[in-house]
């Protein structure tokens, strides 16, 4: 693997710029993207696909909560229902993900990868606008598949930032433009029901977002998470039996935290059901 | 190219007497076990020397930097592209270096028209579970030396590399007695300190045999941490996240070593 042509080969050695390691799967060939040409012929006017799930996102008093429904679906079936939407990237970043499991997990893996990647060559941690970016570019070298319709990703991302000690979230389109959102978003079909109550809890409710406490945030999560399951076929409700509970992280100075089922089972006995 | 074999194996003898006078001032590393993991430390002037390679893989080295670089984004490739294909699971130590970076090594070494890596590295890889922690030692051209385990050889809880085979030798000497592989990060700091100077001494007094009196080295300690920056991190078996690495900061490491 140390390729022994690399450096004598070549006159004057190459200054280039760090690689990252999403070129370096595709330098070894480990990460195959379709490009645009490839994706477009034959299929003129590929149907945007519905993105099933529901994902939401909100800032409280104290950090950030991250928060997605468990159900996997394919067309109108349930194929899975314990899928794990809300993924930790880093010790402070999370991304959660609605659209085509597949390419979804694949990202998130890229990513993942990529910070760690940087941090150990570059002795540095990536700067925040930097790991953004990085899903950005991911989102946008996916083209190909978003223009067959088999692989819209439309993920929120949230982290904590160290340095103006505040957390910050972002949301994305399946192109890979990125928004960072003031005080919550939301994504997949179910995300309609969701934002209309984010934004009338957060101007009519009993206090804006930014100052509910941890556990009212919980709650608020579970109740919204429950309502578009409501309308929504494609979002996993709160399971009959009570075993499988939505995933639900919180982002903090102090890091991530995940609710135990314990804790989401004490909450929706009390609040929601 | 050289066609007779005496004369090949003259150039190789050349070359290999050359790179050892380049390590020779090259400042001595020593990893060991403690409870919580493994302790990586030196003392260096320039730049860093120790690194994180992947999840439970450390590395520290000596030599040119450039060379070190080289080897250090080679291993680094190599195990983020298998973790990221398989799994994190599958990445280990002792397929890097036997399988991708000794036979590299060796080719370079060997190619007597090319140049060499000028480097001596130390690996250290967190057990999984209860198991043992590997140490090894990778050289210029490609042998590998561990911490043992195999063929009845019981597993030693350290590992080291250093300027000459006496400092290194006398440095394995020194934390066989001493090394507790049940105690404290701070008693590690200790032994580790101890080691290096033991090893830092043997290398730069003319590279003598016998062990330094604890005098002299007390002596040669203090000199030097006055001097040099102290380098150490650490791969925590209490991690929460994957990645064990964890680098020390330079006052927490030297408040442990002069509150003592």
């Amino acid at each position: 693997m140390i390729s022994e042509n690399d450096w004598r080969t070549s006159a004057v050695p190459s200054m280039a710029a760090p690689e990252d390691f999403s070129s370096l799967l595709q330098r070894k060939g480990l990460y195959n993207q379709l490009g645009p040409h490839v994706a477009s012929a034959g299929n003129p006017a590929a149907p945007i696909e519905t993105i099933a799930t529901t994902i939401l996102a909100f800032k409280y008093n104290g950090g950030v909560l991250v928060a997605g429904d468990r159900r996997a679906t394919a067309g109108n079936l349930v194929v899975y229902d314990r899928a794990d939407k809300v993924l930790e990237i880093d010790a402070f970043s999370l991304m959660a993900i609605a659209g085509v499991p597949a390419t979804a997990w694949e990202m998130a893996r890229v990513l993942e990868h990529s910070f760690q990647f940087y941090r150990r060559t570059q002795l540095q941690e990536m700067s925040l606008e930097g790991k953004v970016r990085a899903l950005s570019k991911l989102l946008r070298d996916n083209l190909g598949f978003v223009l067959q319709g088999v692989g819209v990703v439309v993920p929120l991302f949230a982290t904590y930032d160290a340095q103006a000690r505040i957390s910050r979230l972002y949301f994305y389109d399946a192109m890979g433009a990125q928004f960072e959102a003031a005080d919550y978003a939301a994504s997949g079909s179910g995300s309609g029901a969701v934002r209309s109550i984010l934004y009338y809890e957060n101007h009519f409710g009993s206090r804006p977002l930014r100052k509910r406490t941890e556990q009212q945030a919980v709650t608020l999560a579970l109740r919204m998470l429950d309502t578009a399951a409501e309308t929504d076929t494609a979002t996993g409700g709160m399971d009959r039996h009570g075993v499988v509970f939505p995933i639900v992280k919180l982002i903090t100075e102090a890091g991530i935290t995940t609710l135990e089922d314990k804790q989401l089972a004490k909450l929706l006995k009390k609040h929601v059901r | 190219m050289i066609e007779e074999p005496y004369r090949w194996m003259e150039a190789i003898a050349n070359r290999r007497e050359y790179i050892e006078h380049q390590l020779a001032g090259g400042s001595p590393i020593a990893a060991l076990t403690y409870a919580d993991g493994i302790l990586l430390f030196t003392l260096g002037r320039e730049r860093q020397k120790v690194f994180e390679i992947y999840d439970r893989i450390a590395m520290g080295g000596l030599g040119h930097p450039g060379d070190i670089e080289r080897l250090r984004m080679a291993a680094i490739e190599l195990t983020s592209t298998e973790g990221f294909t398989r799994s994190a699971q599958d990445v280990s130590l002792r397929r890097l270096a036997a399988y991708s970076m000794s036979p590299a090594l060796k080719a370079a070494f060997e190619q007597v028209y090319g140049a060499p890596y000028l480097a001596r590295l130390l690996f250290a890889e967190l057990g999984r579970g209860s198991g043992p922690n590997l140490f090894l030692r990778l050289d210029y051209d490609g042998s590998i030396h561990t911490n043992g385990g195999v063929f009845g050889r019981a597993f030693e809880e350290f590992g080291v590399i250093s300027g000459s085979a006496n400092a290194t030798q006398q440095m394995e000497t020194f934390l066989q007695e001493k090394v507790n592989p049940k105690g404290t990060l701070s008693e590690a700091l200790q032994t580790a300190m101890e080691a290096w100077t033991i090893g830092h001494w043997t290398q730069s007094e003319g590279d003598r045999e016998e062990r330094p009196s604890t005098e002299v080295i007390a002596a040669h300690r203090e000199e030097q941490t006055a001097a040099v920056a102290i380098e150490a991190a650490v791969l925590e078996r209490s991690a929460r996240l994957p990645a064990t690495w964890r680098a020390l900061r330079e006052e927490e490491v030297r408040a442990t070593l002069v509150g003592r």
